[in-house]
Protein backbone atom coordinates (compact mmCIF):
# COMPACT_ATOMS: atom_id res chain seq x y z
CA UNK A 1 0.00 0.00 0.00
CA UNK A 2 2.46 2.45 0.63
CA UNK A 3 4.79 1.45 -2.03
CA UNK A 4 1.89 1.82 -4.61
CA UNK A 5 0.94 4.90 -3.12
CA UNK A 6 4.68 5.95 -3.69
CA UNK A 7 4.65 5.21 -7.12
CA UNK A 8 1.08 6.96 -7.66
CA UNK A 9 3.01 10.25 -6.37
CA UNK A 10 6.71 9.98 -8.10
CA UNK A 11 4.21 9.04 -11.07
CA UNK A 12 2.17 12.53 -10.86
CA UNK A 13 5.34 14.62 -9.90
CA UNK A 14 7.79 13.56 -11.98
CA UNK A 15 5.72 11.91 -15.37
CA UNK A 16 8.51 11.31 -17.59
CA UNK A 17 10.92 13.87 -16.06
CA UNK A 18 13.87 13.26 -14.07
CA UNK A 19 12.79 15.39 -11.87
CA UNK A 20 9.47 17.06 -11.07
CA UNK A 21 8.44 20.62 -10.31
CA UNK A 22 10.06 22.01 -6.99
CA UNK A 23 7.10 21.79 -5.11
CA UNK A 24 5.92 18.42 -5.92
CA UNK A 25 9.52 16.86 -4.70
CA UNK A 26 9.00 18.55 -1.90
CA UNK A 27 5.56 16.77 -1.10
CA UNK A 28 7.60 13.36 -2.02
CA UNK A 29 10.89 14.29 -0.38
CA UNK A 30 8.32 14.53 2.86
CA UNK A 31 6.54 11.28 1.60
CA UNK A 32 9.14 9.27 3.82
CA UNK A 33 8.59 10.82 7.08
CA UNK A 34 5.00 9.14 7.42
CA UNK A 35 4.48 6.04 9.29
CA UNK A 36 1.69 3.49 8.87
CA UNK A 37 -0.28 2.85 5.71
CA UNK A 38 -3.16 5.34 6.12
CA UNK A 39 -1.10 8.38 7.03
CA UNK A 40 1.21 7.84 4.12
CA UNK A 41 -1.77 6.90 1.65
CA UNK A 42 -3.40 10.37 3.12
CA UNK A 43 0.38 12.21 2.73
CA UNK A 44 -0.18 11.38 -1.34
CA UNK A 45 -3.61 12.52 -1.85
CA UNK A 46 -2.72 15.85 -0.93
CA UNK A 47 0.58 15.66 -2.37
CA UNK A 48 -1.29 15.02 -5.69
CA UNK A 49 -3.27 18.13 -5.33
CA UNK A 50 -0.35 20.30 -4.97
CA UNK A 51 0.99 19.04 -7.45
CA UNK A 52 -2.14 19.76 -9.54
CA UNK A 53 -1.99 23.31 -8.02
CA UNK A 54 1.83 23.33 -9.10
CA UNK A 55 0.99 22.51 -12.44
CA UNK A 56 -1.59 24.76 -12.69
CA UNK A 57 0.53 27.63 -11.69
CA UNK A 58 3.03 27.01 -14.28
CA UNK A 59 0.52 26.50 -17.21
CA UNK A 60 -0.70 30.01 -16.01
CA UNK A 61 2.53 31.32 -16.84
CA UNK A 62 2.79 29.62 -20.34
CA UNK A 63 1.97 32.24 -23.50
CA UNK A 64 -1.78 32.68 -24.41
CA UNK A 65 -0.98 31.66 -27.72
CA UNK A 66 0.08 28.04 -26.07
CA UNK A 67 -2.74 27.80 -23.49
CA UNK A 68 -5.42 28.69 -26.36
CA UNK A 69 -4.62 25.93 -28.72
CA UNK A 70 -4.50 23.48 -25.88
CA UNK A 71 -7.19 24.02 -24.93
CA UNK A 72 -8.51 23.99 -28.82
CA UNK A 73 -6.58 20.58 -28.93
CA UNK A 74 -8.64 19.23 -25.70
CA UNK A 75 -11.80 20.39 -26.36
CA UNK A 76 -12.18 19.06 -30.16
CA UNK A 77 -10.43 15.19 -28.25
CA UNK A 78 -13.86 15.35 -26.16
CA UNK A 79 -15.62 16.65 -29.20
CA UNK A 80 -15.17 13.00 -30.77
CA UNK A 81 -16.60 10.77 -28.44
CA UNK A 82 -19.26 13.42 -27.33
CA UNK A 83 -20.43 13.95 -31.18
CA UNK A 84 -20.48 9.95 -31.94
CA UNK A 85 -22.95 9.59 -28.61
CA UNK A 86 -24.98 12.41 -29.77
CA UNK A 87 -25.43 10.99 -32.90
CA UNK A 88 -25.96 7.55 -32.08
CA UNK A 89 -28.37 7.96 -29.41
CA UNK A 90 -29.88 11.71 -29.23
CA UNK A 91 -29.98 12.88 -32.49
CA UNK A 92 -28.94 12.06 -36.19
CA UNK A 93 -29.14 13.20 -39.71
CA UNK A 94 -30.66 11.44 -42.70
CA UNK A 95 -30.89 11.82 -46.19
CA UNK A 96 -34.46 11.31 -47.52
CA UNK A 97 -34.08 8.70 -50.54
CA UNK A 98 -38.19 8.09 -50.90
CA UNK A 99 -40.92 10.67 -52.29
CA UNK A 100 -43.76 9.21 -49.90
CA UNK A 101 -43.61 11.81 -47.30
CA UNK A 102 -44.12 14.66 -49.81
CA UNK A 103 -44.68 17.31 -49.59
CA UNK A 104 -44.33 17.20 -45.94
CA UNK A 105 -40.42 15.71 -46.81
CA UNK A 106 -39.12 15.69 -50.18
CA UNK A 107 -37.01 13.56 -51.99
CA UNK A 108 -33.22 14.58 -51.44
CA UNK A 109 -33.75 16.44 -48.29
CA UNK A 110 -31.63 16.29 -45.48
CA UNK A 111 -33.65 16.22 -42.25
CA UNK A 112 -33.01 15.22 -38.07
CA UNK A 113 -34.50 12.55 -36.05
CA UNK A 114 -34.77 12.97 -32.59
CA UNK A 115 -33.98 9.77 -30.91
CA UNK A 116 -34.84 10.91 -27.35
CA UNK A 117 -37.99 12.75 -26.81
CA UNK A 118 -40.62 11.01 -28.20
CA UNK A 119 -40.13 8.17 -25.32
CA UNK A 120 -40.32 10.93 -23.08
CA UNK A 121 -43.47 12.81 -23.98
CA UNK A 122 -45.27 8.98 -25.78
CA UNK A 123 -45.94 8.96 -29.46
CA UNK A 124 -48.68 11.50 -30.74
CA UNK A 125 -51.41 11.81 -33.39
CA UNK A 126 -49.47 13.52 -36.72
CA UNK A 127 -45.84 13.03 -35.15
CA UNK A 128 -43.64 11.72 -38.12
CA UNK A 129 -41.93 8.79 -36.94
CA UNK A 130 -38.74 6.74 -38.33
CA UNK A 131 -39.02 3.27 -38.01
CA UNK A 132 -37.28 -0.35 -38.76
CA UNK A 133 -38.97 -0.64 -42.11
CA UNK A 134 -41.43 -4.35 -41.94
CA UNK A 135 -40.20 -4.85 -45.58
CA UNK A 136 -36.19 -4.57 -45.49
CA UNK A 137 -34.97 -4.57 -41.83
CA UNK A 138 -32.40 -2.07 -41.25
CA UNK A 139 -33.98 0.35 -43.90
CA UNK A 140 -35.48 2.95 -41.32
CA UNK A 141 -38.81 4.43 -42.61
CA UNK A 142 -40.41 7.76 -42.04
CA UNK A 143 -44.64 7.65 -41.86
CA UNK A 144 -46.62 10.01 -40.24
CA UNK A 145 -49.11 8.46 -37.19
CA UNK A 146 -52.37 8.38 -37.77
CA UNK A 147 -54.07 5.30 -35.06
CA UNK A 148 -52.53 5.04 -32.12
CA UNK A 149 -53.59 1.83 -30.19
CA UNK A 150 -57.61 1.86 -29.84
CA UNK A 151 -57.93 4.45 -32.78
CA UNK A 152 -60.47 2.48 -35.07
CA UNK A 153 -58.91 3.77 -38.71
CA UNK A 154 -60.97 3.68 -41.93
CA UNK A 155 -61.05 5.14 -45.32
CA UNK A 156 -63.58 6.19 -47.96
CA UNK A 157 -63.45 8.41 -50.79
CA UNK A 158 -59.72 8.99 -50.53
CA UNK A 159 -60.43 10.77 -46.74
CA UNK A 160 -59.13 8.87 -43.71
CA UNK A 161 -61.49 8.72 -40.48
CA UNK A 162 -60.06 7.75 -37.16
CA UNK A 163 -63.42 6.44 -35.05
CA UNK A 164 -65.81 7.53 -37.39
CA UNK A 165 -64.60 11.37 -37.69
CA UNK A 166 -63.07 12.71 -40.93
CA UNK A 167 -59.23 13.59 -40.00
CA UNK A 168 -58.21 17.13 -41.44
CA UNK A 169 -55.11 16.82 -42.89
CA UNK A 170 -53.69 20.18 -44.11
CA UNK A 171 -50.32 18.61 -44.96
CA UNK A 172 -51.71 16.96 -47.45
CA UNK A 173 -51.47 17.99 -51.59
CA UNK A 174 -54.14 17.89 -54.21
CA UNK A 175 -57.76 16.35 -54.33
CA UNK A 176 -58.17 13.23 -51.33
CA UNK A 177 -56.63 10.23 -52.52
CA UNK A 178 -55.95 8.06 -49.30
CA UNK A 179 -57.76 4.81 -51.28
CA UNK A 180 -57.18 0.60 -50.73
CA UNK A 181 -57.64 1.25 -46.43
CA UNK A 182 -59.38 -2.05 -46.32
CA UNK A 183 -62.03 -2.80 -43.97
CA UNK A 184 -62.30 -0.66 -40.83
CA UNK A 185 -59.34 -1.45 -38.27
CA UNK A 186 -58.34 -0.99 -34.73
CA UNK A 187 -54.94 -0.23 -33.76
CA UNK A 188 -54.38 -3.02 -31.08
CA UNK A 189 -51.97 -2.37 -28.13
CA UNK A 190 -48.35 -1.91 -28.44
CA UNK A 191 -48.83 -0.47 -32.25
CA UNK A 192 -49.72 2.23 -34.60
CA UNK A 193 -51.11 2.69 -38.23
CA UNK A 194 -49.09 5.03 -40.21
CA UNK A 195 -49.41 6.74 -43.67
CA UNK A 196 -47.09 8.17 -45.86
CA UNK A 197 -48.23 12.31 -46.15
CA UNK A 198 -47.84 10.78 -50.51
CA UNK A 199 -51.00 8.75 -50.22
CA UNK A 200 -51.04 7.61 -53.18
CA UNK A 201 -47.30 6.09 -53.81
CA UNK A 202 -46.27 5.52 -49.71
CA UNK A 203 -46.05 1.65 -48.84
CA UNK A 204 -47.33 1.90 -45.37
CA UNK A 205 -49.91 0.46 -43.14
CA UNK A 206 -52.55 -0.08 -46.32
CA UNK A 207 -50.01 -2.37 -47.07
CA UNK A 208 -47.70 -3.55 -44.52
CA UNK A 209 -49.87 -3.35 -41.91
CA UNK A 210 -49.11 -1.66 -38.10
CA UNK A 211 -45.82 -0.88 -37.01
CA UNK A 212 -44.88 -2.31 -33.71
CA UNK A 213 -44.20 0.71 -31.37
CA UNK A 214 -41.39 -0.56 -30.51
CA UNK A 215 -39.98 -0.87 -33.86
CA UNK A 216 -40.11 3.22 -33.74
CA UNK A 217 -36.31 4.57 -33.52
CA UNK A 218 -36.71 8.27 -33.46
CA UNK A 219 -39.10 11.53 -34.13
CA UNK A 220 -38.66 14.00 -37.28
CA UNK A 221 -37.31 17.06 -35.55
CA UNK A 222 -36.61 19.40 -38.41
CA UNK A 223 -35.20 19.27 -42.28
CA UNK A 224 -32.00 20.97 -42.17
CA UNK A 225 -31.87 20.96 -46.01
CA UNK A 226 -32.73 22.86 -47.88
CA UNK A 227 -32.50 25.49 -45.90
CA UNK A 228 -36.12 27.57 -45.81
CA UNK B 1 -16.43 42.58 2.89
CA UNK B 2 -14.30 40.14 1.14
CA UNK B 3 -11.85 38.75 3.67
CA UNK B 4 -8.45 40.07 3.18
CA UNK B 5 -5.65 37.74 1.71
CA UNK B 6 -3.91 34.72 4.11
CA UNK B 7 -6.72 34.86 6.53
CA UNK B 8 -8.37 31.82 6.24
CA UNK B 9 -8.31 29.58 9.09
CA UNK B 10 -5.84 27.07 7.35
CA UNK B 11 -3.54 30.05 6.65
CA UNK B 12 -3.71 31.62 10.49
CA UNK B 13 -3.14 28.04 12.14
CA UNK B 14 0.07 28.03 9.52
CA UNK B 15 1.08 31.48 10.75
CA UNK B 16 0.64 30.24 14.35
CA UNK B 17 3.19 27.28 14.00
CA UNK B 18 5.94 29.17 11.68
CA UNK B 19 6.03 32.00 14.50
CA UNK B 20 6.61 29.86 17.23
CA UNK B 21 10.13 29.86 16.32
CA UNK B 22 10.27 32.18 13.47
CA UNK B 23 14.21 31.88 12.46
CA UNK B 24 13.98 28.23 12.42
CA UNK B 25 13.72 26.35 8.79
CA UNK B 26 10.84 24.23 9.59
CA UNK B 27 10.11 20.47 6.88
CA UNK B 28 6.65 20.31 5.55
CA UNK B 29 5.80 17.17 7.76
CA UNK B 30 6.21 18.78 10.87
CA UNK B 31 4.23 21.31 10.13
CA UNK B 32 1.52 19.42 8.49
CA UNK B 33 1.57 17.37 12.27
CA UNK B 34 1.45 20.58 13.96
CA UNK B 35 -1.14 22.35 12.15
CA UNK B 36 -2.77 19.04 11.37
CA UNK B 37 -3.67 20.36 7.83
CA UNK B 38 -3.02 18.04 5.52
CA UNK B 39 -0.81 17.77 2.78
CA UNK B 40 -3.24 18.98 -0.05
CA UNK B 41 -4.30 21.98 2.70
CA UNK B 42 -0.88 22.78 3.34
CA UNK B 43 1.51 22.66 0.37
CA UNK B 44 -0.86 25.10 -2.12
CA UNK B 45 -1.50 27.61 0.71
CA UNK B 46 2.72 27.10 1.36
CA UNK B 47 2.80 28.15 -2.49
CA UNK B 48 1.03 30.78 -2.14
CA UNK B 49 2.70 32.08 0.56
CA UNK B 50 6.36 31.30 -1.22
CA UNK B 51 5.09 33.23 -4.43
CA UNK B 52 4.56 36.76 -3.06
CA UNK B 53 7.48 36.40 -1.06
CA UNK B 54 6.30 35.98 2.40
CA UNK B 55 7.60 32.54 2.37
CA UNK B 56 11.62 31.37 2.12
CA UNK B 57 12.13 28.26 0.75
CA UNK B 58 15.01 26.21 1.05
CA UNK B 59 16.70 22.20 0.11
CA UNK B 60 18.40 20.68 2.75
CA UNK B 61 19.86 17.24 2.32
CA UNK B 62 18.22 14.62 4.54
CA UNK B 63 20.40 13.14 7.49
CA UNK B 64 19.69 9.81 6.15
CA UNK B 65 21.76 8.95 3.59
CA UNK B 66 19.68 7.79 0.33
CA UNK B 67 16.77 10.09 0.93
CA UNK B 68 16.13 13.19 -1.11
CA UNK B 69 16.55 16.37 0.12
CA UNK B 70 14.23 18.26 1.78
CA UNK B 71 11.65 21.49 1.33
CA UNK B 72 12.11 24.22 4.14
CA UNK B 73 10.25 27.03 5.02
CA UNK B 74 10.79 29.60 6.84
CA UNK B 75 9.05 33.33 6.91
CA UNK B 76 10.70 36.35 5.27
CA UNK B 77 10.71 39.53 7.47
CA UNK B 78 7.22 40.77 5.38
CA UNK B 79 5.99 37.18 6.10
CA UNK B 80 6.23 37.70 10.10
CA UNK B 81 4.96 41.01 9.89
CA UNK B 82 1.32 39.58 8.03
CA UNK B 83 1.26 36.94 9.62
CA UNK B 84 1.11 38.87 13.16
CA UNK B 85 -0.99 41.33 11.54
CA UNK B 86 -3.70 38.63 10.58
CA UNK B 87 -3.38 36.51 13.56
CA UNK B 88 -3.97 39.79 15.70
CA UNK B 89 -7.04 40.72 13.32
CA UNK B 90 -8.61 37.37 13.78
CA UNK B 91 -7.70 37.31 17.88
CA UNK B 92 -9.81 40.60 17.53
CA UNK B 93 -12.58 39.94 15.58
CA UNK B 94 -13.13 37.18 17.22
CA UNK B 95 -11.35 35.63 20.28
CA UNK B 96 -10.32 32.13 19.50
CA UNK B 97 -10.85 32.91 15.47
CA UNK B 98 -7.35 30.56 14.92
CA UNK B 99 -8.51 27.48 17.27
CA UNK B 100 -12.00 27.85 15.18
CA UNK B 101 -10.73 25.01 12.84
CA UNK B 102 -10.09 21.93 14.36
CA UNK B 103 -7.86 20.00 12.74
CA UNK B 104 -8.78 16.20 12.46
CA UNK B 105 -5.95 13.83 14.32
CA UNK B 106 -3.81 12.42 11.75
Amino acid sequence: MRRAARAVLVAAVRGRRARGGPWGEAALAEFDQTTGRWEAVRWAAGGLRAVWHERRARIRTLPARVRIQRAAVIAALLMIPAAVVVNQFVLTPRYIPSGSMEPTVRVQDRVVVDKVSFRLTGIRHGDIVEFDSPLTPGAPMLKRVIGLPGDTIECREGRVYRDGAVLDEPYLEGPAATDDCGAPVTVPAGELFVLGDHRIVSQDSRQLGMIPQDSVDGRLLARIWPLS
Amino acid sequence: MPRPSHASPQTLRLFEALLAEPARWRYGYDLSRETGLASGTLYPILMRLSAQQLLDTGWEASDEPGRPPRHTYRLTTDGIVLARQRLAAAARKQPGTAAAFVPRKA
